[in-house]
């Protein structure tokens, strides 16, 4: 094997240098951006004794966003998120209206009209000891 | 062109040149390797809780209790002990007390609250939310559970209490759980007074009354530095300046028939040797360039986790210092970089006015210079403004009133320049808009033009002489440098610049105090930032207008008016270091800069 000149060891050996240096920067960078300024959005909501929704109730909770209804096989909480691309959606009369794009949903939250292709989901709901009910959002 | 003009410093041969590199290497090396013993990566994750901002947590629940506990709990019932206080008990004994008795049960003997080890306590009741005492179907004498205990000694409990005061009065009006407003307001003064103790939020020696409550803040501080491995830090910096010294030992490699990149196109194709010798120049017009490059980019940074507001300011300048990922190495890198900007182009100005550069036809580019030293001290002190912290109070609120004792029109340069006579949002906003944009931006239009000038008025000031070396000699020195030749010196420059500010941005934090409040009267720091020390000291003699306005104002005009008053420098002493015709000029400054220098020193005693 030929020894390499002693430049070309140099210029190597400066530029595996700056090759490092590069990457322990861009390394950096990575973890610098990997940090979560806020905490992320809550995934369980109480909202208060069951009592506060009788049977027949349908109520709209806007901090999930979703409609809970009190019918007799018990409580079904409907997401509000379109299913599109995430806006609330209107709750007019029995069915709900996407304001951003216009799909449509039943009142169970089967699509009926696009763009949206997926239903809005049903959100579990859980009834503690002490008599309040947690829906899930995710 | 192999042994083509080089300076005879640069002359190395490539056995010393390699040992050099050796040297340098074992070095670094001795550097790193304490750093390296100590565990690598997983230490750099910041361990310190992060500081929550007041969310609203109404509605976030979380799911207790944890279905299983362990059979036969083992807790040790000595910790239920009544403690044993002196008599009579100090503030902070009755607080023990009553914390034994009031808040343990639920809180915990350390205020680690209802945690499932804490439970154990209760033997075979321990799980509460199902036991006979708390579930909803409580006898009369019990009462149903919260269904979460937070815990009190925990950080960021107690943090959304501004102050003791605030405390104090939620314990007394809603504490115990069972039972509000029961507490006396001594035995509520006192339970509090041992929760900031419990915090270390209780100044030494302080007992606490109704009184001095709102003086004893809560959220107001700093947070602690988490444990962090410098390896990475150590390993950048070595490379970087090792990379400068191997780029130092290689000769310019001639690039014949290529066309220049981009980077080569910004410089002229040759500039005479004699304007680019380093103890001419001291490199400090483009160290200020290649600072301002460091502070682009980490202001950039810092932007992108930074929150203007009064609320957020202060705590997000904590965020990025304690808990973002090398946000504390970034915000130092800013804030050194910052400081020595102030000082390289201080030298610069220097240099000119020592070496009679400003002479025409650079007195043009000379007030642009001294605009841009105007500009990056401004800068700096938006950025200074900007922590929003006890530490920068009383400049933030000195400088402003010094705005206003403007006779006439100082309400309304006040307002223009910082928003609102007194700190609060708008100011806030005022100084991160002036900081960002409008100094930034006109910083650097001001630079380019400043730049530009240098290559329109025939490169930096020197004389036409075209050879060094007394008796001339084709061999002592290259009349003209190639673009490649000062490329290389700048990127050796940059290179070795980038790793000392490394250095020195790993080993001394930026100055940081905790946020600050406006119920809190705090005796902190009341010095302005350094470079206008000696502004402060002029105050003290007397009217704020004359002395800190006016003053500093013909200052800077008295610098300006350099290259119209004083005597021409002869065309032939340009480019050298203290000409003779331009003595008045360096006579004039050295006076300057000793003032300043001496009311700096006194300012600081």
């Amino acid at each position: 094997m030929r020894p390499l000149p002693r430049r070309s060891f140099l210029k190597l050996l400066t530029n595996s240098l700056l090759t490092f240096s590069g990457a322990l920067g861009l390394g950096g960078l990575a973890r610098f951006f990997s940090f979560q300024a806020d905490p992320p959005p809550p995934k369980e909501f109480d909202i208060g004794p069951a009592m506060n929704y009788p049977q027949g109730s349908v109520t709209v909770l806007l901090q999930i966003p979703a409609t809970l209804r009190h019918t007799s096989k018990g409580f079904i909480a409907v997401s509000m998120k379109c299913t599109h691309l995430g806006c609330t959606v209107e709750k007019p009369g029995e069915t709900f209206e996407c304001p951003c794009h216009g799909s449509r949903f039943d009142e169970f939250g089967k699509v009926t009209r696009g763009p949206a292709t997926r239903d809005l989901p049903q959100l579990e709901v859980i009834e503690t000891e002490d008599g309040n009910l947690i829906v899930r959002a995710s | 062109m192999t042994e083509r003009a080089r300076h005879p410093i640069l002359r190395l041969r490539s056995g010393r040149a390699i040992s050099l590199l050796l040297i340098f290497v074992s070095g670094f090396f001795l550097l790193a390797i304490p750093a390296a013993a100590s565990p690598v990566l997983d230490s750099i994750t910041p361990t310190a809780t992060a500081y929550t901002p007041p969310t609203p947590t109404m509605y976030l629940v979380t799911l207790t209790p944890t279905p299983t506990l362990a059979p036969t709990p083992t807790f040790d019932v000595s910790r239920l002990d009544k403690p044993i206080v002196d008599e009579p008990p100090s503030q902070l004994d009755e607080g023990l007390l009553v914390y034994w008795g009031v808040c343990m049960a639920c809180h915990g003997d350390t205020g680690q609250g209802l945690t499932d080890a804490w439970r154990d306590s209760f033997g075979e009741d321990r799980d509460c939310w199902t036991s006979k005492c708390h579930a909803s179907n409580h006898p009369p004498q019990g009462f149903e559970f919260p269904r979460l205990v937070p815990s009190l000694s925990d950080k960021g409990t107690l943090l959304r209490f501004v102050n003791a005061e605030q405390l104090y009065q939620y314990n007394l009006a809603n504490m115990p759980w069972w039972d509000p407003g029961s507490l006396t307001k001594e035995k509520a003064l006192a339970v509090t007074a041992y929760l900031l103790k419990m915090n270390g939020k209780l100044p030494e020696g302080v007992t606490l009354t109704a009184a001095n409550g709102q003086f004893i803040p809560i959220q107001y501080t700093v947070m602690e530095p988490p444990a962090q491995s410098n390896l990475w830090k150590y390993l950048l910096a070595g490379a970087l300046i090792l990379s400068g010294i191997g780029i130092g030992l290689q000769s310019v490699q001639p690039h014949a028939g290529k066309r220049p990149s981009f980077i080569l196109h910004l410089h002229p194709p040759t500039i005479p040797a004699l304007q680019a010798r380093f103890r001419y120049t001291l490199g400090a017009g483009g160290l200020a360039v290649f600072l301002c490059i460091i502070l682009l980019v980490t202001g950039l940074l810092e932007m992108f986790y930074y929150i203007p507001s009064t609320e957020r300011a202060a705590a997000t300048i904590q965020e990025i210092t304690f808990l973002v990922p090398y946000g504390g190495l970034v915000r130092n890198l800013h804030f050194w970089s910052a400081q020595a900007l102030v000082v390289v182009a201080a030298i610069h100005l220097l240099r000119v006015v020592f070496t009679g550069a400003y002479a025409k036809p650079r007195r043009f580019n000379y007030i642009l210079g001294l605009g841009l030293f105007v500009i990056v001290l401004l800068l700096d002190f938006t950025g200074y403004v900007l922590r929003w912290d006890e530490g920068i109070r009383w400049a933030l609120i000195a400088g402003t009133n010094l705005l206003g004792s403007v006779p006439k029109i100082g309400e309304g340069l006040v307002r223009f320049v910082s928003g609102n006579l007194e700190p609060g949002p708008a100011m806030l906003i005022r100084f991160y808009a002036w900081h960002l944009f409008g100094l930034a931006i006109l910083g650097g239009i001001l630079m380019i033009w400043h730049l530009f000038r240098v290559r329109r008025d025939g490169g930096i000031a020197a004389t036409r002489v075209e050879r060094i070396g007394n008796p001339p000699d084709e061999e002592s020195a290259p009349t003209r440098i190639s673009r490649a030749e000062l490329l290389r010196r700048e990127a050796i420059t940059m290179l070795v610049a980038g790793g000392i500010l490394l250095l020195i941005s790993t080993f001394l934090p930026a100055p940081i105090e905790q946020p600050m409040s406006s119920t809190l009267v705090s005796l902190a720091e009341s010095r302005a930032p350094w470079f206008f020390l000696w502004v402060q000291e002029l105050l003290k003699v007397g009217d704020p207008f004359l002395w800190g306005v006016a003053t500093p104002l013909i200052v800077v005009l008295l610098l300006g008016l350099i290259p119209y008053v004083f005597p021409r420098v002869d065309e032939s002493e340009i480019g050298r270091w203290l000409p003779r015709s331009g003595r008045a000029a360096q006579l004039f400054l050295a006076t300057l800069l000793v003032t300043i220098i001496t009311l700096t020193i006194l300012a600081t005693r």
